[in-house]
């Protein structure tokens, strides 16, 4: 009897121990010794992106033979922690997916633009995303794919509240919040919990001349614009014409209840409509209008995008990483992932390319003068870090201008 | 080689060095893989931890040089760390208290004799069994302010008027947090001490009724002393496990809002993946480290454990 | 934990103060009552868990108390919206293997500390309770680093090392404790009756301490199965990432399929569940079942 228990031990060990040594794939690091063989981390948008990416490196190893790109799908959710690691270990992918690119610049660790994509790929991007992909002048981010962000509103709510057109001033958002309020409903979402705080608050600034930097390029955090802003965020939470407590409310629980009718109005991306609304309510009858503005004039929209990069490792890699991007940025490829996944072009052709859907249209149109993050200043994830952890709270209990002098600061450590 | 107690080899004539050098020996046969594994996986990451928390890493990831004790500057000069130091003490003190109470309790019940019992044993398992990470999320989604079981029961019942948003007040999202920690180390704490009440010989409680001690008396004077062993290590494990514990703050709060509800491990992974800064976040891990080893000492002091140990 | 030694033996009247006849019927109701509801207590999250996930994705996030339409198809989808199977090998294989490591390594350490004095016991037991106190969650970037440099980032081996070692420390704690508990005279004893130490060991020591033994194991086992941080950070492949960093990828930042998600959570409670009723009884009764007499 206790033979057997030793040799059933002994057994499963082998087995466990064999299993796992057998299975042991070659992806350890970048990629081969070679350099045919590349690492790609791809950030998973939806459950459509892991299909979409296996058949294009299917495609693609069909038509460049020797080459093999191992594919590994990262959760936006995680991505930071695993992006530091590897970094921090020297065990980057080749090319990576990601919402950030300044500071690998700064750090020597990518390719700038010029080194790995094609002069015709290079002179197809919008001009308004490649100014957002610059470190000190120089192109490094690939821009991949783009959003824009409008006042998404409820028809059926305006009906009731007695309210015919979406408000355009400042003033008429109040106004027209306390309207919804008194019809029964939540007048305003506003989400400045920890999940993207910087971009509902900037969505707000922008619109009232405030945002990161001056025009210098100085960080202008705490700027009056800015006070301003979170002021009148903070008086329509007082007044009670937002969900409770925004500082604690995430753009996906304002999204899930605005699918449910009970909330008039909300600022969210195209995406929104496959991702938020449907899924929950499909009859759910709503308009999208610009961002409104303080005095009601001019409208900013928030732009959006992510990258793609190519990590150097030691440079073997170039030709394999440059032969896979450029595959990729080939007109049919590019759109139709943008069509797989409801985001925004960032290219003249795929732009062209992309359905007439008249939904995506007014996101399209105000895209033209969108206003980005400063993702090329490489402070700007400790910022953006910054505004995440503590911005909501000026809303709440902490005084705004103090909130902002605090994120301020931060910026101005980090350089 | 058993026998010589002390492990000091009495010196013979000739084999003297070579006997020593095998008694010497001899532990490392026995204890030799435990310390190989717990110096090849653990020790060694906790070297690379300290030595991460001297160094000064770039916001990407990148180590670019020597930083000395700056990261440690950085780290006390947050305006952040005093309040998120107490509160991690009154959440491990509040948590393991409740958790060993309970317990105490729970462990009695557990080994009274009524039909079912073995159904109810395995029922007080499962949130043992199940993941933390997602018992928190079920306790966040019963806790929601639009569609929250708890919130209806409570309005249902007429307890509340209208729903409670109650993981967005620090107090309330503290208290219910608190309460998940407990509800999850429970089923560990009471069936080490259910394990503890098997040792307890019959005899003694009839010995006690002889002597007419009622049922408190019994329990207090009696069960419970016998209970010690038990109950240092339910406490002492808890301890250690509630201050490392992140996944229940991070999936229901994320610390928020603002740092209202961080303890020094939620801290620590908003150094490194908010505020970009791996460095600082090392040496938040490093005194975090410091601050679990002299809670831990103190509580074996006070609870003499070496009189168990030995 | 070594006053218990001398009445190790004796069996244990289950219910203390509990003996008298007469208003134990009463009594027992109630006790019972309370026992049901207790339990009921403990599984009631995991119901709610259970409702949810037989929801109607577009029910999921309105306040009803059940679902409109019960969706017991989410619990087949849920197979095919992720490779679950493959995850719960990996589960399976690492929190296993792990639970033997750990036994292996665990065993002979506590035996010899317990019943031997040397130089270095007393730094031994104190490495022991120190390793206990450090969390995979501050340590997860040099363990990645370890794992890059021992070539062993993305298999199931790293996963089944880091495992083994984080729950070494309780286990050899815990079965210290047992074996000091158990008195070296009925060790003794059998060894004089003519069986071989090793043969004393097997046959009066382990059973004996068979409690410190399944607790160790259910202790081990549960924590390697619900291990998420390091096995996030080192595997990367699909299919060696076990169920805890599977189940969260069905609530990412564009998508939310949390009637898979908790479904998911409650497969993967079943497994440890059975673990547990098929030992429960070790770990309890142990002690009482008398093997020494």
């Amino acid at each position: 009897m206790k033979r057997h228990l030793m040799a059933a031990i002994a057994a499963g060990l082998t087995v466990a121990l064999g299993m796992t040594g057998c299975s042991k794939g070659s992806s350890s690091g970048g990629g081969s010794s070679d350099g045919k063989t590349i690492k790609f981390a791809a950030a998973i948008y939806d459950a459509d992106t892991k299909v979409y990416w296996d058949d294009l490196i299917k495609t693609f190893e069909a038509q460049n033979k020797g080459y093999k790109v191992n594919l590994e799908m990262v959760d936006w959710t995680q991505i930071d922690q695993k992006v530091k690691t590897w970094v921090q270990t020297k065990q980057t992918p080749d090319i990576l997916n990601y919402n950030a690119y300044s500071d690998f610049a700064r750090d020597g660790l990518i390719y700038k633009a010029s080194e790995i994509v094609s002069p015709q790929v290079l002179s197809d991007f919008l001009p308004q995303f490649v100014a957002g992909a610059k470190y000190q002048g120089e192109q490094y981010g690939l821009p991949f794919i783009s959003s824009a962000r409008q006042l998404f509103y409820n028809k059926d709510i305006f009906k009731k509240a007695g309210i015919t057109d979406p408000p355009k001033s400042w003033d008429d958002v109040k106004a027209d919040a306390q309207k919804i309020k008194k019809a029964g409903f939540i007048g305003y979402g506003l989400p400045l919990g920890p999940e993207e705080a910087q971009a509902e608050f900037y969505s707000w600034a922008m619109n009232n001349n405030g945002g990161w930097v001056d025009a210098s390029g100085k960080w202008a955090i705490n700027q009056q614009a800015n006070v301003d802003t979170l002021n009148y965020l903070r008086d329509l939470n007082k007044s009670g014409l937002t969900q409770p407590n925004p500082e604690t409310t995430d753009r996906k629980t304002v999204f899930n209840q605005f699918a449910l009718g009970k909330i008039g109005m909300g600022i969210n991306g195209p995406m929104a409509r496959k991702n938020a609304i449907q899924p929950v309510n499909k009859d759910l009858s709503f308009g999208v209008a610009p961002l409104p503005s303080k005095d009601g004039t001019t409208h900013n929209t928030l732009g959006v995008q992510d990258f793609l990069v190519g990590f150097k490792n030691g440079g073997k890699n170039k030709d394999a990483v440059s032969k896979f991007l450029n595959f990729f940025y080939q007109k049919d490829n590019s759109a139709k992932f943008l069509q797989t996944e409801g985001f925004l072009s960032v290219t003249k052709s795929a732009g062209e390319a992309l359905s007439s859907d008249p939904y995506y249209k007014p996101f399209v149109d105000a895209l033209a003068n969108a206003k980005f993050a400063p993702t090329d200043n490489p402070a700007w994830s400790a910022v953006a870090g910054a505004v995440k952890q503590s911005l909501g709270t000026s809303v709440a209990n902490a005084d705004p201008k103090k909130v902002l002098d605090n994120i301020q600061q931060t910026a101005e450590k980090n350089g | 080689m058993r026998s010589r107690g002390t492990g000091v080899a009495t010196p013979v004539p000739r084999a003297g060095a070579a006997r020593r050098i095998r008694s010497a020996l001899a532990p490392l046969l026995w204890i030799g893989p435990a310390i190989v594994l717990i110096a090849v996986v653990v020790l060694w990451p906790v070297v690379e931890m300290v030595r991460t928390s001297l160094l000064k890493i770039s916001s990407s990831g990148l180590t670019l040089g020597s930083r000395g004790a700056q990261n440690y500057t950085d780290l006390f000069s947050e305006g952040d760390l005093v309040d998120v130091m107490l509160r991690t003490l009154v959440w491990v003190v509040g948590v393991v208290v409740a958790t060993m109470v309970l317990s105490l309790g729970l462990a009695q019940l557990l080994n009274a004799r009524f039909p079912g019992r073995r159904v109810v044993r395995w029922a007080v398992i499962v949130p043992w069994a199940a993941s933390v990470l997602m018992t928190s999320l079920i306790w966040k989604w019963m806790l929601d302010n639009y569609f929250g079981v708890v919130n209806e029961v409570l309005v249902d019942l007429g307890v509340i008027d209208k729903p409670v948003n109650w993981l967005a007040h620090p107090t309330q999202a503290m208290l219910w947090m608190m309460w998940v920690a407990v509800f999850v180390s429970l089923p560990f704490a009471s069936f080490v001490i259910l394990a503890g009440l098997q040792t307890v010989p019959g005899e003694v409680y009839e010995a006690a009724r002889v002597d007419g001690a009622g049922t408190f008396r019994t329990y207090f004077q009696i069960t419970l002393p016998l209970l010690r062993p038990a109950l240092l290590i339910a406490s002492i494990i808890n301890v250690i496990n509630v201050f490392n514990s992140f996944p229940i703050i991070w999936a229901m709060t994320q610390g928020g809002p603002g740092h209202a509800t961080d303890t020094t491990t939620t801290f620590m992974y908003k150094i490194a993946f908010f505020d970009q800064n791996v460095g600082e976040s090392a040496a938040m891990a490093v005194v975090n480290f410091a601050l679990i080893l002299v809670l831990v000492l103190l509580y074996l002091r006070a609870s003499r454990w070496r009189e168990e140990v030995s | 934990m070594t006053q218990q030694s001398a009445t190790v033996a004796r069996p244990v009247a289950n219910r203390p103060a509990g003996a008298r006849r007469g208003p134990v019927s009463v009594r027992k109701v109630i006790l019972t009552g309370v026992g049901w509801l207790v339990g009921l207590f403990f599984v009631a999250p995991y119901l709610e868990m259970l409702v949810t996930a037989l929801k109607p994705e577009h029910e999921l996030m309105r306040s009803s108390y059940l679902p409109s339409k019960w969706n017991w198809s989410n619990f087949v989808d849920v197979w095919k919206a992720a490779p679950i199977w493959q995850n719960m090998k990996v589960s399976l294989i690492v929190a296993g293997a792990a639970t033997l490591v750990t036994l292996l390594v665990a065993l002979p350490a506590a035996y010899y500390t317990a019943r031997n004095r040397f130089r270095g016991r007393n730094a031994f037991l104190l490495l022991i309770l120190v390793t206990q106190m450090f969390a995979p969650t501050a340590l997860v970037i040099g363990i990645y680093r370890e794992m890059v440099s021992l070539n062993l980032t993305d298999t199931l081996l790293s996963l089944i090392l880091v495992n083994a070692a984080f729950n070494l420390p309780f286990c050899v704690w815990i079965l210290h404790g047992y074996f000091s508990s158990i008195p070296k005279e009925l060790e003794e004893a059998a060894f004089l009756d003519g069986a071989g130490r090793v043969k004393a060991l097997t046959r009066v020591t382990l059973p004996i301490s068979l409690p410190g033994v399944v607790t160790a194991i259910v202790y081990t086992f549960i924590g390697a199965w619900n291990e998420y941080i390091v096995a996030l950070t080192v595997t990367s492949s699909p299919n060696r990432q076990p169920l805890t960093v599977a189940i969260p990828s069905f609530v990412t930042q564009y998508q939310e399929h949390w009637q898979y998600l908790f479904a998911t959570s409650l497969i993967a409670i079943v497994p440890v569940v059975i673990l547990f009723i098929f030992i429960e009884r070790y770990l309890i009764g142990g002690l009482t079942a008398g093997s020494v007499k």
